[in-house]
């Protein structure tokens, strides 16, 4: 562990502002896949274990839309739509049927699909990585300099969308309708059901959501880098460090936990290089051990 | 045959012998190297299975994280084999690797468990799967001993036991069989004993237990103990097989692995996941052989088995004989 | 046998159980009643040890047994059959009396043993007839009837061989003449053990018919107790209970 590394770059603004920019962008994009697996859970009790596909999913069609139309805009958008759709029907025909079942068959189904998509990408896009769809022109530009530290301006511009993401779903779940009834729904299914509330619809929307969210993450990040199958395997495990330590199901706990993640990960990559994943892993271990519920979730 | 009809310890021990026999008839009769190698492979994979099964049938625990505990065979076993201990062990080096591996893997097994049986549910769950991350952090980590993402490369020595030498294919084909029999025999014992009842009953009710005067920890423990050590000695038998140990071994979804083998055979039956073991091998070699796309074939035919069958085929069978 | 000394427990700012305190003679049969929400399932928990006491004391004769856990009071000699069923769904009828037996003897660490061919299988037969489980003894628990779950759940507190047995609602769910089977054998289990008995129950008839002594519960503290002829008598329970909210 190179303690001193850490020492020499907290003190050097430089190092620090841009280590902390660095990590607010790594936690920010973590956030945007992270909040809509916790929001999936906390909603429909079932951990999706194939959310990191969706975020595949979503680099994919970003990708495929970029290169038929050019415009970095619209294959966010549309990419993330794409995923929401893909979703919904993934929820209608394959999640809705193992509601009631337990944990093991919810876990297998969904790394079937995994299995599943992992290869159907390669037999569509072809093995080889794809070529980042690059930075729109707008963002190519110097990089801008604060306290000599270097920081892209396409970082930035993905903190602030993410943050508005955020925004925009906080929103959504305090002060609309759907957001009371989706809150509702988390804590007493039966009783919606019996106020004449659609809850298959409900629960549909959410696992739409969900998936957008998390093929908007992939969209934007088939903007920094390289497109390929199984790049979503090691997003849904950090996904799920999240969601454990931000309290399963608590969407401020995961803008919370992705802050904290992003953080560890950018200053662990100059205090233990190699230990940067272990890192995360034990907070995760001293999360469930001292606080199981995460640190916003409810004590059941 | 009034004999083997009585389920009793002589019973599966003179069967398991039977079968053991049996496969060596069968080495003879079929050659090929190929089906040798799946025979080899579906007991030590069936091996670590059944050792999660213990967890997730029995004690209705759904451990993620089995793997950091074949992976810690698999680690023991090639270090120690690449140590100077060998030297001055020589012919003992094997066996002496293997209890160690047993032993480090139960002692491992030990530390997460004590913490980890403490949660329920999906916490458990996901604890079992920190700490596997977590071993998996840091075999990658300590490169100067354990090569990091390479694995354990430069292979280690295999002397010669007892006049059993693993460098021959007959002979580490024998020898690994007849080792998981035995293991499976024990297992068996132990699944069968008052102790296994404790396991079924804390599955069914683990509230109830605590009003018969019965402590359901120490009961989760002892069987998380015992299921770490058996995928232990399954993952130093894996390093034997390849010479090495790698890092995959002990990332997540090597423990989705013996998920698999678990929902294809049946959890409910004891000899369920060396079926489903089977099966992913058979699967594994027949799809390998004829096209890339291993992955879209296994995630359809787990969910064939997940919405279709709903139950592992063994568990199926049994269900479909006993019914008359 | 059973001596409860000024028991008190609140949940959140709300008294469940206040100041409660009865002697249980030996080998006797008592009753617990009381309203909906009156404390009875509380009380049950707190002498077993399932929830801990704010205040008092609880002996099993001259031994005290507070602040001790679920399990080491059952070994005491206290057991209980729960108002929800609570058995064992998987298991068979023997199977589960028998794992109840070996819980009891800390016998459940043999691993060296077979639990098919286990010598318990004798005492196992003994405490299913005593329960009238001869018939379903090989039944798996899931699919026993209603009635069957009941006595099961109360065939595994008597494997248990207790001084005390609690019994929390055991016609719970029954119609009337099912009840009366029940409370038939209840009695006679009774009789034949000598153990001291305290339940829960509903339905009047019953108590009044059953119970050598009544104690009546209202939130959360005994508003009297006595003989069935007295409790019938008494003004206090009149107006609380019988007289006012008789459902």
């Amino acid at each position: 562990m190179e303690i001193f590394a850490l020492l020499d770059c907290i003190i050097s603004p430089a190092c620090l502002l841009s280590q902390a920019a660095g990590g607010l962008k790594i936690g920010m994009l973590l956030f945007l896949v992270a909040s809509g697996l916790t929001l999936v859970f906390g909603v429909l009790g079932v951990i999706n274990f194939a959310h990191g596909a969706l975020y595949m999913l979503g680099a994919y069609f970003s990708w495929q839309i970029m290169s038929i139309t050019g415009h970095f805009g619209l294959s966010v958008i549309l990419g993330a739509l794409g995923v929401g759709i893909f979703g919904l029907l993934f929820e209608r025909i394959l999640i809705s049927r193992v509601y009631n079942a337990d944990l093991l068959v919810q876990i297998l189904l969904c790394y079937s699909v995994v299995l599943i998509l992992d290869d159907l990408v390669m037999i569509i896009w072809g093995d080889e990585f794809l070529s980042s769809v690059g930075v729109p022109e707008v963002f190519q530009v110097p990089p801008l300099f604060i306290f000599d530290a270097i920081i892209p301006p396409f970082h930035l511009a993905i903190i602030s969308m993410s943050f508005i993401v955020g925004l925009i779903l906080w929103f959504i779940m305090t002060k609309t309708r759907f957001g009371r009834l989706v809150r509702a729904a988390a804590v007493n299914p039966k009783m919606l059901e019996a106020l004449g509330i659609n809850i298959n619809l409900l629960r549909a929307c959410v696992f739409m959501l969900g998936s957008f969210l998390a093929g908007l993450g992939g969209a934007l990040a088939a903007s920094v880098g390289s497109v390929v199958s199984g790049m979503g395997n090691s997003i849904i495990i950090e996904s799920f460090i999240v969601t454990v330590i931000g309290g399963m199901g608590s969407i401020s706990g995961a803008f919370l936990a992705s802050l904290i993640i992003g953080m560890a990960r950018s200053f662990g990559a100059v205090a233990m290089p190699l230990f940067t994943d272990g890192l995360m892993f034990l907070i995760m271990v001293l999360v469930l051990v001292l606080r199981p519920q995460g640190l916003m979730g409810n004590k059941k | 045959m009034l004999f083997l009809n009585k389920d009793n310890f002589q019973r599966d021990v003179f069967l398991g012998l039977l079968v053991w026999l049996i496969l060596i008839m069968f080495y003879f009769i079929f050659p090929d190297p190929g089906i040798h190698d799946i025979i080899q492979k579906v007991f030590i994979l069936g091996l670590f299975a059944m050792s999660l099964n213990i967890l997730i049938g029995y004690l209705g625990l759904i451990a993620f994280g089995h793997a950091a505990f074949f992976a810690s065979g698999a680690y023991t076993l090639g270090l120690f084999l690449q140590s100077d201990f060998v030297s001055n062990l020589a012919s003992f080096s094997i066996p002496v690797a293997m209890l160690l591996a047993v032993l480090v893997s139960g002692i491992l097994a030990t530390l997460i468990g004590a913490i980890c049986i403490r949660l329920k549910d999906i916490y458990f769950s996901f604890l079992t799967l920190a700490f596997q991350m977590l071993i998996y952090s840091i075999i990658l980590a300590l490169v100067n001993i354990t090569g990091g993402d390479q694995g354990l490369m430069g292979g280690f020595p295999k002397p010669p036991f007892l006049g059993i030498n693993l460098g021959k294919p007959f002979d580490f084909y024998a020898f690994t069989i007849f080792i998981s029999i035995i293991t499976i025999v024990i297992l068996r014992q132990i699944i069968e004993s008052p102790f296994g009842y404790g396991l079924r009953m804390i599955r069914d009710n683990s509230e109830r237990p605590a009003a018969l005067g019965f402590s359901n920890q120490k009961h989760k423990l002892i069987a998380f103990i015992i299921a770490g050590s058996i995928a232990g000695l399954a993952g130093s038998l894996q390093a034997l097989l390849d010479v090495g140990a790698y890092p995959e071994w002990a990332f997540w979804s090597k423990s989705a692995e013996p998920l698999f083998m678990i929902l294809l055979g049946g959890m409910h039956s004891f000899l369920g996941p060396l079926m489903g073991a089977l099966i992913f091998e058979i699967l594994n070699d027949f799809v390998t052989a004829n096209t890339r796309y291993y992955g879209l074939v296994l995630g359809l035919v787990i969910l064939c088995f997940v919405l279709g069958l709903k139950k592992g085929l063994l568990d199926w069978i049994l269900i479909k004989f006993n019914r008359k | 046998m059973l001596k409860l000394d000024k028991l008190s427990k609140s949940f959140g700012g709300i008294l469940a159980t206040d100041d409660v305190s009865l002697e249980l003679k030996p080998n006797s049969i008592n009753a617990v009643i009381g309203p909906n929400g009156a404390g009875k399932t509380t009380l049950f928990n707190l002498i077993t040890g399932k929830i801990s006491l704010d205040k008092g004391q609880i002996f099993i004769g001259n031994k005290n047994i507070t602040n001790l856990t679920e399990s080491e009071i059952t070994h005491l000699g206290v057991a209980r059959a729960f108002q929800i069923t609570n058995i064992f769904p998987t298991l068979s009828v023997k199977d589960s009396i028998k794992v109840a037996l070996l819980a009891k003897q800390h016998g459940l660490n043999n691993m060296w043993n077979r639990f098919k061919t286990h010598s318990i299988n004798n005492k196992a037969e003994i405490i299913a007839k005593l329960s009238g489980l001869t018939k379903s003894y090989d039944t798996i628990s899931s699919e026993l009837s209603h009635g069957d779950q009941k006595l099961l759940d109360i065939a595994l507190a008597l494997a248990l061989k207790p001084k005390v047995l609690l019994l929390d609602e055991p016609t719970a769910g029954m119609g009337p003449e099912e009840r009366w089977k029940m409370i038939d054998r209840i009695q006679k289990l009774w009789k034949k053990t000598k153990m001291t008995v305290l339940f829960i129950e509903h339905d009047m008839d019953i108590v009044f018919d059953t119970a050598q002594n009544i104690y009546v519960l209202q939130q959360g503290s005994i508003i009297a107790e006595g003989t069935p002829k007295e409790i019938k008598n008494n003004k206090k329970v009149i107006e609380a209970y019988l007289g006012g909210g008789k459902k």
